[in-house]
């Protein structure tokens, strides 16, 4: 018994049967990845945070506005950058009707407010000292960015920062604002 | 898509046509060498033929005025859900009799389909109106729904009830009020400055309805926020009060006391 090498038609139905297989895989995780977040299409859990530059939010009364929860800590440097994008992206589409709040899941709630005092968004950084928030929206892995649209209803997670993800997220928040 | 789908089925004839004149070859073995993607497109065609009358109605559609969004959506759906979708936007149109005048004439010109989309533009106000009517109904039972939840779960024989109001504020900015009830935290409410501005301008906000049993309770509230040269301020509230047969309501006043130049915090029995 040999091996014999599939050559011409045979080698092209392998080729093409491995890369179905390959793009299956790809959808099958793809779909693992998305769907996971069981908040996805329901409508968003209400709250009232301390923001650091005083006063309070509570998300109920954005309804009608597209709104970017970002759960970040002192200790993780991509939600740095990631403040900073989203900053960016306030800047162009908050007349459009764009609100990002910056929810701090940090024990230690001074060092927050420090990390808070250096950074210059001009967005509200709230914190949860408690985690209820946190806890609600499932977030288990920072930077951690949940959308919601006009209605209220949470449409959009990313579980990570990169520039590939930035670029996704402003095409998300470009689909939110047109709807 | 659908305008794609004929041209790829001429360039296919065209092919096709173009074999048999040079070779002459029988039909069968012609549809040997076509490529499967050809039979794909081939289907693909027949489809498309098949759905061309809905295509016309869409156009019709279009013709009759302030119809131009669902004639859009149609075109650009694909064909399986078009007569869906014109079966929800236009009510006599249903899937079942969108075929009925294909059948009649599906060559037929636009100007033959124009009375049906004439005569469906009341129908839809119609549809508007129903839809308006059933949106009233979803309001009103909701309204009952809420009232019956409050009945349930308060009734009137345990409901405490607690409210805030506050009168000027010029020496207290509220920022947060936490309820206790026999020594138990019943609620922690933070205010946004939307809401203290309604507070402000005379608002009343419910802080807290619950159950007690009849009885002597103790209520102590603390108000925490900003008072005079914006200092962090917090102070507290204690009333004892008998519950009795019947619903209770307390509420919490917020006061500026312009003779010390200070907020005063009291807590109201409603009998």
């Amino acid at each position: 018994m040999s091996f014999q090498r599939p050559t011409g038609a045979r080698a092209r139905r392998a080729c093409a049967g491995w890369l179905v297989a390959f793009a299956l895989g790809a959808a099958a995780v793809a779909f693992a990845a998305g769907p996971g977040y069981e908040l996805l299409g329901h409508e968003a859990p209400d709250f009232a945070l301390h923001a650091v530059s005083g006063g309070n939010v509570r998300l109920s009364e954005h309804r009608g506005e597209v709104v970017v929860l970002s759960f970040w800590g002192s200790r993780c440097p991509p939600c740095r950058e990631q403040l900073a994008a989203l900053d960016k992206s306030l800047a162009t589409y908050r007349s459009a009707g764009l609100q990002v709040y910056g929810i701090n899941v940090d024990d230690d709630q001074s060092r927050a407010l420090d990390f808070a005092h250096g950074e210059t968004v001009s967005f509200a950084l709230l914190l949860d000292p408690e985690k209820n928030v946190s806890r609600s929206y499932q977030v288990d892995n920072l930077p951690m960015t949940v959308l919601l649209d006009r209605s209220g209803v949470v449409r959009y997670v990313t579980r990570d920062y990169n520039a590939k993800a930035q670029d996704l997220y402003r095409q998300q928040v470009r689909t939110l604002l047109n709807e | 898509m659908l305008y794609a789908v004929p041209h790829r089925l001429s360039f296919i004839c065209k092919q096709s046509h173009a074999a048999r004149s040079r070779s002459g070859p029988p039909a069968a073995s012609w549809l040997r060498i076509l490529p499967r993607a050809g039979l794909l497109s081939l289907a693909l065609v027949v489809g498309g033929l098949c759905s061309t009358p809905v295509l016309a109605q869409g156009a019709a559609a279009a013709a009759a005025p302030g119809a131009s969004t669902p004639s859009a959506r149609t075109a650009q759906s694909p064909p399986p859900a078009a007569p869906a979708a014109a079966g929800t936007r236009g009510a006599p149109v249903t899937p079942g009799s969108a075929p009925a005048p294909a059948a009649s004439g599906a060559a037929a010109p636009a100007g033959d389909a124009a009375p049906p989309a004439e005569a469906a533009a009341p129908d839809t106000r119609g549809l508007d109106e129903q839809v308006q009517g059933l949106k009233k109904d979803v309001v009103d039972l909701n309204r009952d729904l809420f009232v019956l939840e409050e009945e349930l779960l308060y009734p009137a024989n345990t409901q405490v009830a607690v409210f805030l109001s506050m009168d000027v504020g010029d020496f207290f900015a509220l920022d947060s009020v936490q309820l206790k009830i026999d020594q138990k935290e019943v609620i922690n409410y933070l205010y946004t400055p939307r809401e203290v501005e309604a507070l402000m301008k005379g608002g009343v906000h419910r802080l807290y309805v619950g159950n007690l049993k009849v009885g002597k309770h103790e209520l102590v509230a603390f108000f925490s926020g900003k008072g005079p040269n914006d200092r962090a301020y917090k102070r507290g509230a204690t009333l004892t009060f008998e519950k009795g047969i019947g619903a209770k309501y307390l509420e919490l006043k917020i006061n500026d006391r312009q003779r010390r130049l200070q907020p005063e915090f009291e807590i109201k029995d409603w009998e």
